[in-house]
């Protein structure tokens, strides 16, 4: 496995920049989750790695040797998609091996190495049965085996979750986390699902529109957003006004003593609802629409100068209904500046 | 009237006038094939018959009196061995040169961004509607004593354009033939190729595969289909080329045989036997054809 550098990349198609300036680093052994909405550039950073586009500007870096117009079959990358692509014409002991085979690892090494794989993704039972035969989630274990087993520089995952069922999905994560940790695989891992980032990834890039937001580890990226986008984008957030004043953040209905660098003037503020404590305190919020989402209630609430607040009901759903207010208390170290005027 | 046939009058009776929807999908069905029925019975069916009457008939004439004499001289005769022959080996081989130069005609549009793609493809497509006469004049305009490539041949290496000409021998047939073909074979595979995995294919490319090897291993199995659907289409259409082989002669194939019988003598039995041969060679290749284009028969 080596270190991944991007390099002030820069892709266009036509008049359409799909990614601009973007330098990005993936560590030995890192896993590095790349999120935003579609169309953010997720997909083309990742084939940029490939090596399936080549960058209209910029370099890529495998382990400081420049890979640039390298070809994809000589890149050594292991790819997972989201639709598996196994080959359909080939046991599923052949596909693990198909890449082995590629690089000229004699018959009884690549079956020895698809063998210990399989074993190691617990499928090894399904090793002559025939990829159509099998479950999503036996593909996808799959397709990752078989992916690995070129000893991939870095292993690419494009929304491998995708099209899973919410269950599977949850086991899945947690073993393929588990296994990239033994193994100390480096990989980036593109998905639109943040809660999956959150649990995989050792750091987060966020992109919108083609440039890198912010890059960090999830607890970075949610506890302290760099700006509107990555805070409204990673989990849910209420992005109040705010007055800053020595220290003191003033959002006009209540003042609190949030830690914060930027002395004075006007800002945008991001509170979680996690947050948000219903039930004590002195801010009167009136209940305006809520949704029972069974583990907790989420609430959108209206604060009395009019805006609005988003709100968990934790344990307080039943005696809450619409037009209810509740008093709330925000934790002053939840508030994070994103953006000052 | 016994029990089976008042069932089927019922059924008929259904069908003609439905009430429930399993009997209103059965009209629908008939009205839909009705046309083909009238047609196949009309131009296939009754011409059939009369052929089988004909290649027996004792009068070359009229069809009377019964006699063998074609079907033995077709079984005996070198010259129509050595028809079939020509037929099948030129069938096979213009068929598999058109369908390899379909596939990578094919791949080609489906796996590059071309300059002027639609005029490609039209240029590509256009031959499909071009008669065999006027193909046999291209390939005349090309190969010929007057030929373009002839003359320039010609030019370079001193030799005379008559020594050269190739338009009217297997060569030139050749050209006629797969100029022909073609489109026909691009037709289905860029068909083909519109369902490949793409995904397969890339990471095949990243697991280390150069384009040749995924190709190999990867596309080729994918569009195999594609490949036997082609090759079926083209041999069939290359065993009914006519109007080509009429013009530019250079081999003696089936369908010049039945014309020559018939031109030359009106040996109408012995026209008919070729035609039922041939009829029963084709009928043969589709079924078999029919089975290999599902994709589940070739995986196995």
């Amino acid at each position: 496995m080596v270190t991944v550098e991007l390099d002030d990349i820069r892709k266009t198609y036509g008049d359409e920049t799909a990614v601009e300036a973007l330098d990005l680093t993936v560590a030995d052994g890192e896993i590095l989750g790349v999120v935003g909405p579609s169309g953010c550039g997720k997909t083309t950073t990742l084939r940029t790695i490939a090596g399936f586009e080549t960058p209209t500007a910029g370099r890529v870096r495998f382990a400081d040797e420049d890979v640039t117009h390298v070809s994809p079959e000589r890149r050594n990358v292991g790819l997972v998609f989201q639709s598996y692509a196994l080959f359909d014409n080939m046991s599923v002991l052949a596909n693990v091996a198909f890449g082995p085979k590629m690089q000229g690892v004699e018959k009884a090494e690549r079956r020895d190495r698809a063998v210990e794989l399989l074993e190691l993704l617990d499928i090894a039972e399904l090793a002559d049965r025939a990829p159509e035969t099998l479950s999503g989630g036996q593909q996808q274990r799959v397709g990752l085996a078989r992916a690995l087993a070129i000893e991939p520089n870095i292993l690419l995952l494009d929304e491998p979750m995708t099209g899973l069922d919410a269950k599977l999905k949850d086991r899945l994560r947690r073993e393929i986390g588990s296994l990239l940790d033994e193994l100390g695989v480096t990989a980036l891992y593109v998905t639109h699902d943040q809660e999956e980032a959150m649990a995989m990834c050792d750091r987060i890039a966020v992109l919108n529109d083609g440039r890198l937001e912010q890059v960090g580890t999830p607890r970075e990226i949610y506890e302290s957003p760099a700006n509107e986008f990555v805070a409204g984008f990673v989990g849910s957030a209420n992005l109040l006004d705010a007055q800053l004043d020595d220290g003191t953040v003033d959002l006009g209905f209540t003042r609190l003593h949030a830690v914060t660098d930027d002395t004075s003037g006007d800002a945008t503020v991001v509170v979680r609802p996690d947050d948000i404590a219903v039930g004590s305190g002195s801010i009167p919020v009136t209940i305006r629409e809520y949704q029972y989402l069974g583990e907790t209630t989420s609430a959108v609430g209206e604060l009395p100068d009019g805006q609005q607040l988003r709100l968990r009901l934790n344990g307080t759903a039943e005696e809450t209904t619409v037009g209810t207010t509740v008093s709330v208390a925000i934790d002053p170290d939840g508030v994070a500046v994103v953006d000052t005027a | 009237m016994s029990t089976t046939t008042w069932f089927e009058l019922s059924a008929a009776r259904d069908t003609l006038t439905p009430e429930t929807e399993r009997d209103r999908r059965r009209r629908r069905i008939l009205v839909l094939c009705a046309p083909f029925l009238v047609l196949a019975a009309v131009a296939a069916f009754v011409p059939l018959a009369t052929m089988i009457r004909m290649s027996v008939s004792a009068d070359r004439f009229a069809n009377v009196g019964f006699s063998v004499s074609a079907w033995r001289t077709l079984a005996t005769d070198p010259l129509y061995r050595r028809v079939a022959v020509n037929t099948l080996w030129f069938a096979a081989a213009t068929s598999a040169v058109s369908v390899t130069l379909g596939v990578a005609v094919s791949h080609a549009f489906a796996k590059y961004s071309l300059p002027f793609e639609r005029v490609l493809v039209s240029v590509v497509s256009f031959p499909i509607a071009l008669p065999g006469i006027v193909v046999a004049f291209m390939v005349v305009a090309l190969l010929g004593r007057q030929g373009l490539v002839t003359n320039a041949v010609a030019f370079f290496s001193g030799q005379g354009p008559i020594d050269l000409a190739t338009a009217t021998t297997v060569t030139g047939l050749f050209v006629g033939y797969v100029y022909s073909l073609l489109p026909r074979a691009t037709m289905v595979l860029r068909g083909t190729y519109a369902e490949v995995n793409t995904d397969a294919e890339q990471a095949a490319r990243a697991l280390g595969a150069d384009p040749l090897r995924t190709f190999y291993y990867v596309t080729l199995p994918e569009i195999r289909p594609g490949i036997v659907a082609a090759s079926l289409l083209t041999f069939r259409t290359a065993l009914a080329i006519f109007g080509t082989v009429l013009v530019l002669q250079g081999l003696n194939v089936a369908t010049l045989q039945i014309s020559q019988v018939l031109s030359v003598g009106y040996e109408s039995q012995i026209a008919a036997s070729i035609g039922l041969v041939y009829f029963a060679f084709i009928l043969a290749v589709t079924f078999v054809g029919l089975r290999y284009t599902e994709a589940d028969v070739i995986r196995r």
